[in-house]
């Protein structure tokens, strides 16, 4: 009986073929073969039915999956809870996977009384589950199936109504940007607000504090707002960030200018598909040149001046970071640079000025919306990118904005959370939290750049 | 009101001309300056590639050692019948090591068979074992079989521990080796040292003059203290920086004596000098032996005997001197190592094949048995999972917004919406798959499903999808309304003139659309390391629900490791992804350039 | 005719600008082929004839404006002042000091009204100070007949003001250049009636001072405002003589069917 329950899905679908030809046939059959009598051909109606099997049935089985297992723990919990109330939530827990463990004939941390009784109920339960996950939904999409065959008549608009369905399918399809997002901010917030319930509302002391210990403050599930100061990690993002665009923005925008007003045609064919190429290489390999060659020869190279760098310095992270924004910014700016008119240069050219001259005082301040939101696009993606400052900039949150030295920052944070030795629980909430203010900032930071970047192309289009 | 003829007569003016002149030299200069940063973007591309694929190319070939291994019977096979896998892996184990240990009877201290134990991998027993349980006739005869060298030996092989140079004599040489100890003397009959004494010489000089580097380090950082110490403005600032002051001029102390110490010995260098592991190694290998020499004069020299040999009378030709300028403390194969390494070239017993086993191998703890097959294989079925969600999802949310949907301000919304997706961090994305969908992905299957690449992929689809809908809507909009108009002029519905008609001819966008957000998702690991696909994973993945790690992660995890070995498979893998990327985007560029239309 | 020095600029008749046997390719196409022709100072001329004639492409010769696009080849000779602009030594910016420009459509640059005025003085290096550069914008802005309507916000940026009020600060900003030649370039095309009618009083202002050339492709407007006219037609100078001969008694057959609407 077990296994029957997987082949609900394949049965639902073999149904729905089964459907659309005996649809399809009976709609030739009700006009005697002559189709030009019906409204919609016959496939439409074979469509209708197949659509109406696949939804219900499909629907129906994966509704069943999860309400089903999410009920029967809820029931056997609190039956749990009435044979034994002195039970803390843990232990019910625990005695809840141990009598499943009894159950699927697998070795329980425990055995008692209780946990037999309970995993005999469950395996009623299961048993009752899977049948139900077997029958309703086949029997659900068989009846709505054979409800849509005696609505087969000639005038029968199966062709509008199958293709609402699909117009609906298709608009689930758009809603999944929709749904992802709302996922990403619930997720966020629920665990952001969990945490700030448990150190007492005190955001002042996250968004200000100087003292980023998270998980040695924790204490019966309390925080304690002292050790969450979230300050070292702000600032050394935005030193490492500060880095990469000093690297990036002055080299995107020379080599925009250089691309698009001075360069040949040839010279553009192959420096543009170069600067494509440093779009293209993963983080995770610019985080090895980082950590690997960057940070040593940055080390070697402020020894030579008789300076101590720390080997893990927020300048190689940042320089390797600007690298890697270089094209993001050079691309972005060859748009808008070249989005300027003609008719802007033509009107400086004619008055006698050079080829820099017009860039300086004509191109750049009427490109300056677009490359300004290149800039914030790029701040934002510097912010946000996680592989390169995991695998060179510093872990511990030191509080200082000296280049030279090792700096953590908000995504070496969240990783270091997650995937530490830590219990998820504790993790979480400090993780979730910078993941929220990371979001919060980089989704502030696209709206206002891709405002500015409309606002431009209105100007020129 | 200005008389502009009078202003026009500046334009031929000499001034006007030298004005000229300097406008145009500014042209030059913000042309040269973006030239240059163009230059500055390629050197980092060159950089990049030129480290990756340097330190990759240690990586292209493995060394075997080829040696008769005995399969007695007894070990093998001591019940009869079939063979057992666990007793022939144990046998095969101690069959490997007791032929080493024969081979090289003079490893008689427990350090030194430790270090022969590390010539040949510890994989190498297991393939012996398998070969055996392959073919069970093996048992009871003697088997020639290519032992995988090991990380450190395959590394000495490729000369990244430094090379053993020959300093040529043409003089004869005793050799005294004492009674009861491993003491060896040799007497000259030239001073051939003097070579080895002045390379010594040359080492020492380096050594001081990084003392001396060192301690004007210190001596500037003690400076700075003083001159804070001055300005600094409480007890407790003062307090701390007369500490800094103190600790740093100790230490400046200590690198000056040092200093003082090493150029003492340069100026008495030739009378008598002492080799230890910081200096070049010199051996002596003579009638069949090898003597590490640890102390030499002008024309005699004292050492330890490595391999044995007796005491005799060499002419020129029959003994030679070998240094290693690499001292032993920076490099993971000691000298002992090093002569069992010369002794198996000289037997002919070592060759080098291209590295298949790194292409074909999963992970494993062992650098020289590590393989990226694994995780690419992962990386496939992860890839697998990203396009089956996202190219269906993706093209069809772009028919729905470019097509179907009403301009109103849902549609606004869900387009703002898709713009802004596509600039969140991956990160996030990581933590959406951590907090919803591997819960979900475990709820409907019923099992643990970390690591696994439908978790990985749904994560990446749905952190592709607004790039693979941006692309798509381009593509379809792309498509002449006239198309559509003459579609739905001959009675077909907008359903159908959007999927006959314009759906395939902006196939070729989408697809080149989908391949680029492909290759971005391949590429990623952040979301990854977030969902816990970051699992130590030996087996090569059979599908989607199977434990997996993908290769971004195997860089990330192979980079942190502290193997030489490693850091070199780290980088040949960063080639193998690349090639893959350059593969999806040559795909998606020959896609554009063959199916581009211009309506 | 007769010609007389270049030091004698502001002799009636005096000619301006010589060109001959001017050659223009675009890649392979042809766009002018060999044009003789001579433009006198302190005279409108206008270039007529249908629209890919060539007409513009000649006038963007006569400051070196081709330039600036890499297929285009020119050849042949064109004395500015009995120097020929085309010489080595001749670098294109100082001669577009001499030689100013309008276009078509008015393009005032993202820039305050006093500072479009302002940029060919400033980039030249024509004034000393501040106060001769206000004297200049104010001077130039009444010369384009604008003065009065800006004076009081010449701070405002000069995309916000008309379109008949951009393309006379553009001819503002080009007089502020101090050129001796003025080319435009069908200013009045974007222009409502009304703005067209105060560009063309402008021009006739002008001519006191500048030789202007401007192309245009309304034969009214070539009537009104030039004394000279010249017909282009399929890359080929047809015709040039003074206007009332060129619409009442022309030569050449091609340029009676072009007056007379039968070609166009």
């Amino acid at each position: 009986m077990a296994a029957i329950a997987g082949f609900t899905p394949y049965l639902v679908m073999l149904l729905g073929v089964v459907f659309f030809f005996i649809a399809k046939g009976r709609a030739v059959s009700t006009v005697d073969g002559k189709l030009s009598a019906l409204h919609s051909r016959p496939s439409f109606h074979g469509l209708l039915s197949l659509l109406w099997v696949f939804l219900v049935g499909l629907i129906l089985y994966f509704v069943i999956l999860i309400v089903g297992r999410a009920a029967i723990d809820a029931s056997l919990l609190s039956e749990i809870a009435i044979v034994d109330p002195s039970l803390r939530d843990i232990e019910m827990d625990l005695a809840l996977s141990d009598a499943k463990s009894i159950a699927e004939g697998n070795v329980a941390s425990r055995t008692d009384e209780l946990r037999e009784a309970i995993a005999d109920r469950f395996a009623n339960l299961t048993n009752l589950h899977r049948l139900a996950l077997f029958f309703v939904p086949l029997l659900a999409a068989a009846g709505v199936g054979l409800w849509q065959l005696f609505k087969v008549t000639p005038e029968w608009r199966a062709r509008n109504r199958a293709e609402t369905i699909l117009r609906g399918i298709l608009f689930t399809c758009a809603a999944i940007a929709i749904l992802t997002t709302i996922g990403i901010v619930l997720s966020l917030i629920f665990e952001t607000l969990l945490f700030f319930n448990n150190m007492d509302w005190r955001i002042d002391k996250f968004l200000f504090g100087t003292n980023w210990t998270p998980l040695a403050g924790v204490s019966d599930g309390k925080i304690d707002p002292e050790r969450v100061g979230a300050v070292p990690l702000f600032v050394g993002t935005l030193l490492i960030t500060l880095i990469a665009m000093l690297v990036a923005v002055p080299i995107g925008l020379f080599a925009a200018i250089y691309l698009s007003d001075f360069a040949s045609p040839q010279f553009r064919a192959w420096a543009k598909p170069m600067l494509e190429i440093l779009a293209g290489i993963p983080t995770v390999v610019y985080g090895f040149f980082a950590a690997v060659t960057m940070a040593p020869f940055i080390r070697d190279l402020g020894e030579s001046f008789g300076l101590s760098v720390a080997s893990e310095s927020a300048l190689a992270a940042g320089v390797v970071m600007g690298i890697m924004i270089i094209p993001f910014i050079s691309s972005l700016s060859d748009d808008v640079i070249n989005a300027v008119p003609q008719s802007l240069r033509d009107g400086s050219y004619g008055l006698g000025a050079t080829r820099a001259e017009t860039i300086r005082q004509v191109v750049l301040p009427a490109a300056l919306p677009g490359i300004v939101s290149a800039v914030l696009l790029g701040i934002s993606r510097a912010v946000g990118e996680t592989m390169i400052v995991v695998m060179a900039a510093g872990q511990g949150a030191n509080l200082t904005v000296n280049p030279l030295e090792a700096v953590t920052t908000v995504t070496v944070q969240i990783v270091m959370l997650i995937t530490g030795d830590t219990e998820a629980a504790t993790a979480a909430g400090p993780a979730f939290t910078l993941g929220f203010t990371l979001f919060c900032v980089t989704l502030g930071l696209n709206i206002f750049a891709l405002r500015t970047v409309r606002k431009y192309r209105e100007l020129y289009d | 009101m200005v008389d502009l003829t009078e202003l026009s007569a500046k334009h031929t003016s000499a001034e006007a001309a030298s004005r000229v002149r300097k406008r145009n030299a500014s042209q030059v200069r913000l042309k040269l300056t973006g030239l240059f940063a163009i230059g500055l973007a390629g050197l980092a591309l060159v950089a990049l590639l030129w480290t990756v694929v340097g330190s990759a190319m240690g990586t292209v070939t493995e060394h075997y050692v080829t040696i008769s291994v005995p399969v007695p019977a007894e070990d093998f096979n001591p019940e009869g019948g079939e063979l057992d896998s666990v007793t022939v892996g144990r046998a095969a184990q101690a069959a490997v090591r007791d032929r080493m240990r024969t081979i090289f009877d003079f490893a008689d201290t427990r350090a030194e068979q430790r270090e022969l134990a590390d010539i040949v991998s510890s994989g190498a027993a297991f393939e012996l074992a398998d070969t055996i349980l392959e073919n069970p006739e093996l048992v009871g005869q003697d088997v020639e079989f290519s032992l995988v060298a090991s990380d450190v030996a395959d590394l000495y092989y490729k000369g990244f521990y430094g090379r053993l140079t020959d300093v040529p004599t043409s003089t004869s040489v005793r050799v005294e080796i004492a009674e009861d100890s491993d003491e060896a003397s040799i007497f000259l009959q030239q001073n051939v040292f003097r070579e080895v004494v002045d390379a010594v010489k040359i080492e020492l000089q380096r050594r001081a003059d990084r003392a001396r580097d060192a301690a004007q380090l210190q001596d500037n950082g003690v400076r700075a203290f003083e001159r804070r110490l001055e300005t600094a403005s409480n007890e407790e600032e003062r307090a701390e920086f007369q500490t800094e002051i103190t600790s740093r001029t100790t230490e400046r102390d200590r690198l000056i004596g040092i200093a003082e110490d090493l150029e003492n010995q340069v100026q008495t260098a030739g009378t008598s000098d002492t080799l230890d592991n910081r200096m070049p190694s010199v051996l002596l290998k003579a009638g069949g032996g090898w003597i590490k020499l640890t102390q030499i004069q002008q024309q005699t020299a004292q050492g330890t005997v490595i391999e044995p040999l007796e005491t005799a009378e060499f002419q020129a030709g029959e003994w030679q001197m070998l240094v290693n300028t690499t001292p032993e403390v920076s490099r993971k194969v000691s000298d002992f190592q090093t002569v069992i390494l010369e002794d198996l070239a000289d037997m002919d017993t070592v060759t080098s094949q291209f590295n298949w086993r790194f292409l074909s191998a999963g992970d494993s703890r062992e650098p020289e048995l590590a393989g990226i097959w694994g995780a690419a294989v992962g990386s496939f079925w992860t890839m697998i999972v990203t396009f089956l969600l996202a190219f269906p999802i993706g093209s069809l949310a772009a028919m729905y917004l470019e097509e179907f949907a009403p301009k109103n301000a849902i549609t606004d919304f869900v387009e703002v919406n898709i713009n802004n997706l596509a600039a969140v961090p991956s990160i996030v994305f990581g933590l959406l798959g951590l907090a919803v969908i591997l819960p979900l992905m475990n709820a409907l299957g019923n099992d643990d499903f970390r690591s696994a690449p439908l978790i990985g992929g749904t994560v990446l689809a749905l952190m592709t999808l607004p790039t693979i809908i941006i692309a798509s809507r381009a593509a379809i909009r792309a498509v002449p309304p006239s198309i559509r108009d003459a579609a739905l002029g001959v009675g077909a519905s907008k359903l159908q003139t959007s999927f006959h008609h314009v759906l395939p001819l902006a196939m070729p966008g989408i697809l080149t659309g989908t391949i680029i957000g492909m290759a971005q998702a391949l590429g990623e690991t952040a979301p990854l390391l977030m969902i816990g696909m970051v699992a130590f994973i030996v087996d090569i993945p059979q599908g989607v629900t199977d434990s997996a790690s993908v290769i971004p992660v195997q860089i990330f995890r192979w980079s942190d490791l502290p193997e030489r070995a490693f850091s070199s498979r780290t980088s040949a893998a960063i080639c193998v992804l690349l090639i893959f990327l350059v593969i999806m985007n040559a795909l998606a560029v020959f896609l554009r350039k063959r199916f581009e239309r211009r309506w | 005719m007769a010609t007389k020095t270049a030091q004698n600029g502001k002799e009636d008749l005096d000619i301006k600008i010589r060109s001959r046997k001017v050659n223009v390719y675009y890649g392979d196409t042809h766009a002018i082929k060999d044009v003789d022709i001579d433009i006198e100072a302190n005279t409108v001329t206008a270039f007529i004839g249908p629209s890919g004639c060539g007409k513009s492409t000649f006038l963007r010769c006569l400051n070196r404006m081709n330039d600036t696009i890499d297929v285009a080849r020119v050849t042949g000779e064109i004395l500015l002042d009995e120097h020929d602009i085309y010489a080595r030594d001749v670098d294109p910016v100082q001669l577009r000091a001499q030689v100013g420009m309008v276009f078509q459509k008015p393009n005032p640059f993202p820039k305050s009204i006093y500072d479009n005025i302002a940029y060919g003085p400033r980039i030249h290096g024509l004034v000393a100070n501040k106060s001769e550069l206000d004297e200049i914008v104010e001077s130039c802005l009444r010369r384009a007949a604008l003065w009065d309507e800006v004076k009081d916000r010449l701070d405002e940026p000069g995309t916000s003001l008309s379109g008949g009020q951009q393309q006379r600060l553009c001819i503002g900003r080009a007089i502020a250049t101090a050129p001796h030649v003025l080319l435009m370039d069908e200013p009045c095309s974007a222009l409502d009636p009304i703005a067209t009618a105060q560009i063309e009083e402008l021009i006739d202002e002008l001519r006191q001072d500048y030789s202007v050339v401007i192309v245009t492709h309304s034969m009214q407007q070539a009537g009104r405002v030039s004394q000279k006219t010249a017909f282009f037609h399929l890359g080929n100078l047809v015709e040039a003589g003074s206007t009332e001969k060129i619409f009442t008694s022309p030569e050449d057959e091609r340029t009676q069917n072009y007056i007379t609407g039968r070609i166009g």
